[in-house]
């Protein structure tokens, strides 16, 4: 009868046949992974990664050629710590979309196409900040450069600060990362009086994206005790294919062409309409900034893990090349032997 | 296209370098097969190789001129279309290498694979139509040079290590068996190629990490499986799980060079075909 000790089973699990065959299951899964369709189950990554993990703590704690070098062992422990930090972010994040108007203050109700880990507990109740004006440099060719998002925030002392950001810079506010997007607009405000009085209500209705839908600027609304009202933005942006170009909300004006039941009227900021149900004033035109939600407050982290454990696997190559300088100790000495007529041929462990 | 004359004279100076490299192996091989000796070939082989790390000095700094040139018309660096990408390699792998052959006598065999393998590039280069990049709004952020500057790297000693692995392979046909006759056992140069490869995984690491710190600036994400996450991902692991094939199953030398010569490969498709064949690749370009 055999009999199974801890130390026999743990060799086992630490088996380096084992560290392949969970390396290729492990490919299979990032494979089936690109671009994230979404027939594909998280755990075809989860299931060789929890093989790999447990391979390795097996092999750390059994296996005197990994946790006997100083370095390896710091980069396999990495590698760990890389693969459970991911698992904490997955279970933590959260991600989502913002369309906010010049002027107003971000609130999480507007919040849209939000994907968050069972586990995310940030404070998004807690952002504040108020959109500013933005602008957004165009090469010729329509080719978009550099987007300037103003925003203010509270400075806590009672007041507000101004931010720009925009690309690369997000915006950083309680471990959320507000990204500008190509996904930007127009948005007239609008109110609606109800005959009686008794409705009073004052919203933006934001266009599609400027200026890749230039040539279809339209939309609908239809208020409390009203018919749907179709709308059609006419825009003056300076827009030119040919040359350089600045989108500026503030520089640009917009002809707003209502259509209720068949019937069409052009409004200008300032002007309204009297239709069935009510009267409608066309108040201003401002822009909208799309932004792109995220949260993980494993990033920083993550970036430690990553450099530690690269940083191990450095030392590791340092390690070997102090202990034998590049092979060329081998090399050198054959080409002497060489050159007096006898060549070594012993093989060596790497 | 002020540049164009530069790269064609770059491009001309590696061809020389591969001509004259391949004439002084093979003159060595036939001298020593019939004198049958180093020291009687040494001093015409050392001039064979001063000319070769000449013409290959010459070709980088063409194309360092190339490369000057043209980022001062266009405004930005080569870091966009498979042109400039191209010539950014030619130039980076032409200047590791060239600094390698000096340092490393034991390495300059290898000229024999390794620049007929930047022909490659050159041929491929020469092919593509050289127009003029625009410089996507992610892209002015200081990871994107450590990103790209760790991937050449990385590439630069995958290349040296396929070098190795071909001599290797070359060797064991009876023609080049006679011609790498002056080159130390396959066990010694095996070895080498694979410091070579622990060398490019410190570098693909880096590479991997800048970029996905780059990628959460840019798009708001560190990690998202797009095609070149992926390609690259998968390219990351073959390497690492070639290094512990070797040491797990003391895998035959000819078949390591093999692995060898498959991460490059798999970088070449990752690096110039990935990124222009996918449009989902690395999104924010478009
Ligand atoms: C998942 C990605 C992994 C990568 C990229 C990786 C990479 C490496 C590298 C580069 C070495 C050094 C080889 C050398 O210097 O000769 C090494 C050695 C080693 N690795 Fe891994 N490793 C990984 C996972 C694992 C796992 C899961 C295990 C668990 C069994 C493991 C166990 C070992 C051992 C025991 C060695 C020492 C081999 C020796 O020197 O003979 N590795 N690994």
């Amino acid at each position: 009868m055999r009999i199974i000790t801890i130390s026999g089973v743990l060799r086992r699990l630490a088996s380096t046949k084992l560290t392949l065959l969970w390396m290729l299951l492990l490919a299979v899964g990032a494979a089936l992974s690109y671009d994230n369709p979404e027939d594909t189950s998280i755990w075809v990554l989860i299931v060789p990664m929890s093989l790999l993990a447990l391979n390795l703590i097996a092999a750390i704690i059994s296996n005197p050629r990994i946790n006997r070098r100083g370095g390896l062992l710091v980069f396999h422990l990495g590698l760990l710590s890389i693969v459970v930090l991911a698992a904490i972010g997955r279970l933590t994040h959260m991600d989502g979309r913002v369309e906010i108007i010049s002027g107003a203050e971000f609130s999480p109700e507007i919040v849209t196409d939000i994907h968050s880990g069972p586990l995310h507990s940030g404070a998004l109740a807690d952002v504040n900040f108020v959109q500013g004006p933005f602008t957004v440099e165009y090469r010729p060719q329509m080719m978009r450069g550099l987007t300037y998002s103003q925003v203010a925030l509270p400075d806590n002392k009672g007041g507000w600060r101004e931010a720009v950001v925009g690309d690369d810079r997000p915006l950083l506010v309680e471990g959320y990362r507000f990204y500008t997007t190509f996904n930007k607009g127009f948005a007239p405000i609008l109110s609606w009086t109800s005959h009686d009085g008794r409705v009073a209500e004052t919203g933006a209705v934001h266009m599609p994206s400027y200026p890749l839908f230039d040539f279809k600027q339209s939309n609908s609304w239809t208020p409390q005790g009203g018919d749907e009202i179709k709308f059609w933005l006419q825009l003056e942006t300076g827009l030119t294919t040919e040359e350089a170009w600045v989108l500026d909300g503030r520089r640009a004006t917009g002809t707003l062409v209502v259509n209720v039941s068949g019937e069409r009227t052009e409004l200008l900021p300032g002007e309204s309409v009297k239709m069935a149900g009510g009267t409608l004033r066309y108040e201003q035109l401002t822009t909208w900034m799309g932004y792109k939600l995220f949260y993980d407050p494993t990033l920083q982290w993550m970036f430690l893990a990553a450099f530690i454990t690269i940083a191990g696997l450095a030392a590791h190559f340092w390690q070997k090349l102090a202990a034998e300088p590049l092979g060329l100790d081998d090399a050198l000495r054959h080409e002497k032997q060489h050159a007096k007529g006898s060549v070594p041929a012993s093989r060596s462990a790497a | 296209m002020t540049e164009l004359p530069w790269l064609y004279a770059g491009i001309a100076a590696y061809a020389f370098a591969a001509i004259a490299a391949l004439v002084g192996v093979a003159r060595l091989g036939t001298t020593m097969a019939t004198v049958g000796g180093v020291s009687s070939v040494s001093e015409s082989q050392r001039n064979n190789e001063r000319l070769v790390l000449l013409l290959m000095t010459t070709s980088v700094i063409l194309l360092t001129i190339t490369l000057a040139d043209r980022w001062l018309r266009i405004g930005h660096g080569p870091f966009v279309n498979l042109f400039e990408l191209l010539i950014s390699q030619l130039f980076s792998l032409g200047l590791v290498y060239t600094i390698a052959y000096w340092r490393i006598p034991v390495l300059r065999t290898t000229s024999v694979v390794v620049l007929p393998l930047m022909g490659v590039l050159a041929v491929w280069v020469m092919v593509l139509e050289p127009s003029d990049s625009v410089f996507p709004p992610t892209y002015h952020n200081p990871w994107l040079w450590a990103h790209v500057g760790f991937g050449k790297f990385f590439l630069a000693f995958c290349l040296i290590g396929t070098g190795l692995a071909g001599v290797i392979l070359l060797r064991s046909y009876g023609f080049f068996k006679n011609l790498f006759r002056h080159l130390p056992d396959n066990v010694i140069l095996d070895k080498l190629a694979w410091r070579f490869m622990l060398l490019a995984l410190v570098f693909d690491s880096l590479m991997l990490c800048a970029g996905a710190v780059w990628a959460q600036d840019a798009w708001g994400r560190y990690w998202a499986w797009d095609a070149l996450e992926t390609s690259s991902f998968l390219n990351w692991l073959l390497l690492g799980a070639s290094i512990h094939a070797r040491t797990t199953y003391n895998v035959p030398i000819r078949l390591g060079a093999v692995l060898i010569i498959s991460v490059l490969v798999f970088a070449f498709v990752t690096y110039f075909g990935t990124p222009f064949y996918s449009e989902a690749a690395h999104k924010g370009v478009i």
